[in-house]
């Protein structure tokens, strides 16, 4: 990558930018901890419990310094960005702990400060400043087309939309592409229906039976104010990678507003918040794309690898504290462990280790530190054994949230079954085998599928006195004492 | 899935529906035919969590006290120096051939300190590894850490190198190191390949001092001699332990050893001495009943073996997880066999 002059100033005031943070840390020691994930794959619920178990009490036996005792407590404070939107922790644990409802997705960042008092090991009084900044992985997407160009991206796009599952979403879209001329002069109303058309196959991939997670740019499914504004209708075009576009053409005005695109969406984000953040955890929900099938599977691996690309990760030393904030650990987590009987837990690490291999070798050369869970922030089941004749199946109990369905039956969310979700393959290279390694909703109908993995409502939990219970969990716990452990020693 | 035979479909039962039986997990009557069983299984998380508490609290500040004594030390050195070079000095004014020699002597005393020095570093340098590698082991079995507990079986291998009746265990282990995925499996693996030889030899080092001990105690004259050999004694299995181990304890060391035995043993003493030690004292007290002599041979040798334990513990660079830790009454028994078929 060639550095330009706007490279420069960007590099530079970012380093500015953490010139002041280093002083401000000095005195009060603070990580600002990233929690990123692609929509649906927990992130709100990830937070919520972290807090609630922190500041409530939880059971975090591996978590050492709160299980030996020495954080004294944790708390609530004002954050430090005003310009941010504060995570919404109060609703979020009512929705779930009082109407037993997931709480709705991020759309947006959002920021909470968490103040925790604990006492070192040789024993002096310490307060560490946990910042938790929750953004939608979406957004981490946006972050490689910093480097792309637009005929770059449009070629990249194109190939992508017709690839076999992808086509058939894409076919509206591709008929209008087919009509635009590149070269011709711009046309606001042709550049509107692109955009529209563009942005509907995006949102026809996310649907939970396709389940893809690489749709750039992430804007489009989530404009927030800038719905309609220039910088989000644009789309790729079939132009060259390499050619010139004429002047006032619909290629210059689609380029155009692809640069704008980078510099009000992706560039922002990128200085205020992402360049700043110490550790990060990327929640990935695994399960999602074992329902619909291989090539979501596939889609899910290209974009964490597009994920990790991002990160500027290594370990931290005086001068790239001061200069170029770096990310020291990664943890990689599969949410919604607790879809799976324990015994399966390692296998779904499994797979999720192959997905970010690469991105690991990479890391360990540069000294950072990545780690892989399989987690469950909230725990919505308890396991179980079935047998059927012969048949001993290591299942899970649990309340289906309305409308899921299984054996063409639909649950009213408040009947608890049992349910075996499918056998995951020791080896996980078996899952990669091409597009027909097995079989998910995308391609097949629900009664042939190898997997099924129900969302299930969040856990019937008993009120102890006026205080709120304890949230159980499934390896919180370890994620924690991976992400800010060292930090509290 | 015609490639995968052992693929099973996912499956979905209600709980409410009549072909559904929930069952207890206990309950273990025959399923009557035609009907679905669900069993209920224990939460894991709920399960408690053991934790063994650091068998040496690790050390942290400022040390003032390993200062006092080096700056102690090396005043004393710069007398020694002093002098040294004022006596030479001397010997050469008296006579040419005395003063060459005074330097011959003070060169080769030297040099034998400094390798002593570097010896008693060494030694101590390496105890203070197989502290430091118990620690992380444990950890390592708690959290779970596969890069972690890699690691940590690497040192441990390393550290086994010098004892040439492990190369067939070291070779095991490496057989296996790649096919492990769970870290705290990886680490019960090491224990259970390497140390369970060790962990013989060392349960044998503890009962032949316990013995030997006990019946130097029975025939022996006089108290103070009693002492001077149980202390001796003590010393020499300490020792024996640290270097079956693979530490390589010279003074300094072996006072550093003393010192976390001691400690391990007042922590865990309290305990032995409720359970297994009285009823050890009381279930032989026909022993004592026989002759005092004799009793009080038993109760040292006893008391030898609590500390041999305790030595085990502190000098083993793994915790106790996969293979079960030796206890007073195994070699109690030993102890009391051996008194039998030699009277």
């Amino acid at each position: 990558m060639a550095f330009t002059f706007s490279d420069i100033v960007e590099e530079a005031r970012l380093s500015a930018r953490a010139l002041l943070d280093y002083g401000d840390h000095f005195f009060h020691p603070t990580i600002r901890l990233g929690v990123t994930g692609l929509s649906r794959a927990g992130k709100t619920v990830f937070i919520t419990a972290l807090i609630h178990g922190l500041t409530r009490g939880g059971r975090f036996p591996i978590f050492e310094p709160f299980a030996t005792g020495r954080i004294a407590r944790a708390r609530l404070e004002p954050q430090p960005d005003d310009a941010v939107p504060r995570f919404d922790y109060e609703n979020h644990v009512r929705t779930l702990i009082e109407e037993r409802r997931w709480p709705n997705s991020t759309v947006d960042i959002s920021e909470l400060r968490l103040v925790i008092d604990y006492q070192r090991q040789n024993g002096a009084d310490r307060t560490l400043t946990l910042d938790i900044v929750d953004y939608p992985g979406e957004w981490l997407l946006d972050l490689p087309l910093l480097n792309k160009s637009y005929e770059q991206w449009s070629a990249e796009s194109l190939a992508l939309s017709r690839e076999s599952v992808r086509a058939r979403l894409a076919a509206q879209w591709h008929a209008h592409l087919a009509t635009l001329s590149a070269s011709g002069r711009e046309d606001e109303q042709a550049a509107l229906a692109a955009a529209r058309l563009f942005t509907e196959y995006l949102r026809a991939c996310r649907d939970e039976r396709f389940a893809m997670s690489l749709l750039p740019p992430g804007r489009f499914l989530m404009p927030g104010n800038l719905a309609g504004s220039p910088a989000l209708t644009f789309a790729p075009l079939d132009v060259p990678p390499d050619g010139e576009a004429p002047d006032s053409s619909l290629w210059a005005m689609m380029r155009r507003r692809y640069e704008a695109y980078k510099d009000v969406v992706v560039r922002p984000f990128f200085r205020d918040h992402f360049s700043r953040l110490d550790r990060q955890i990327v929640l990935v929900d695994a399960l999602a794309a074992f329902n619909a099938g291989p090539e979501a599977l596939h889609d899910l691996e290209s974009a964490l690898a597009g994920i990790l690309e991002c990160f500027r990760i290594g370990r931290s030393t005086l001068l790239s504290t001061l200069f170029r904030p770096r990310i020291d650990r990664i943890l990689f987590a599969a949410t919604k462990a607790d879809h799976l009987h324990h015994s399966s837990h390692d296998r779904l690490e499994a797979v999720l280790r192959r997905t970010v291999d690469r991105a690991v070798a990479r890391a360990e050369d540069t000294g950072a530190e990545i780690d892989v869970v399989a987690l469950a922030a909230i725990r919505a089941t308890r396991e179980a054994q079935v047998q059927r004749g012969r048949d001993k199946l290591p299942s899970i109990l649990g309340t289906p949230a309305p409308g899921e369905t299984a054996n063409g039956e639909a649950f009213d969310g408040t009947a608890e079954v049992a349910t075996f979700p499918g056998d995951l393959p020791d080896d996980p290279e078996e899952l990669f085998k091409g597009e027909s390694a097995f079989r998910g909703l995308s391609s097949a109908s629900a009664e042939k599928s190898d997997f099924r993995f129900l969302r299930f409502r969040p856990p019937q939990l008993e009120r102890d006195g006026a205080d709120e219970p304890a949230l159980p969990h499934i390896r919180l716990d370890r994620a924690l004492q991976f992400l800010i452990g060292d930090r509290l020693q | 899935m015609s490639e995968r035979p052992h693929h099973r479909r996912p499956a979905t039962f209600k709980l409410d529906d009549p072909a559904v039986v929930v069952m207890d997990a206990d309950d273990k009557s025959r399923p009557s035919r035609g009907t679905v069983h669900i069993t209920p299984e224990p939460d894991p998380a709920l399960l408690p969590v053991p934790l063994e508490a650091p068998i040496v609290a690790t050390r942290r500040g400022f040390r003032w006290g390993a200062l006092f004594w080096t700056a102690l030390g090396g005043l004393v050195l710069l007398g020694l120096g002093l002098s040294t070079t004022r006596l030479i000095e001397d010997l050469f004014a008296r006579s040419e051939g005395l003063g060459y020699l005074g330097l011959a002597f003070a060169f080769a005393a030297a040099l034998a300190l400094v390798v002593v020095v570097a010896r008693e570093a060494f030694g101590l340098a390496r105890l203070a590894a197989i502290e430091k590698m118990h620690l992380r082991a444990a950890a390592a079995l708690l959290s779970d850490d596969r890069a972690e507990s890699r690691v940590i079986v690497q040192d441990l291998v390393k550290l086994a190198h010098q004892n040439p009746q492990l190369a067939r265990a070291r070779a095991t282990l490496q057989n296996h190191a790649d096919d492990i995925i769970d870290g705290a499996d990886l680490i019960r693996l090491a224990e259970r390949e390497l140390m369970t030889p060790l962990d013989q030899e060392a349960r044998r080092l503890v009962s032949l001092a316990a013995q030997r001990v006990s019946i130097v105690t029975a025939v022996s004259p006089r108290a103070l001699i009693d002492v001077l050999f149980v202390f001796v004694a003590s010393l020499r299995m300490i020792r024996q332990l640290a270097r079956l181990y693979g530490g390589r304890p010279g003074a300094l060391g072996m006072v550093r050893l003393m010192r976390h035995v001691i400690a391990h043993l007042a922590i865990t003493g309290g305990m032995a001495a409720s359970d297994s030690l009285v009823q050890q004292v009381l279930g032989h007290g026909i022993a004592a009943k026989l002759s005092q002599r004799l009793g009080e041979g038993v109760l040292n040798g006893l008391l030898t073996a609590r500390l041999g334990l305790a030595a085990i513990d502190v000098t083993r660079p793994l915790p106790f997880t996969a293979l079960p830790r030796p206890v007073l009454s195994d070699l109690a028994k030993d102890l009391l066999r051996k008194r039998d078929s030699e009277e």
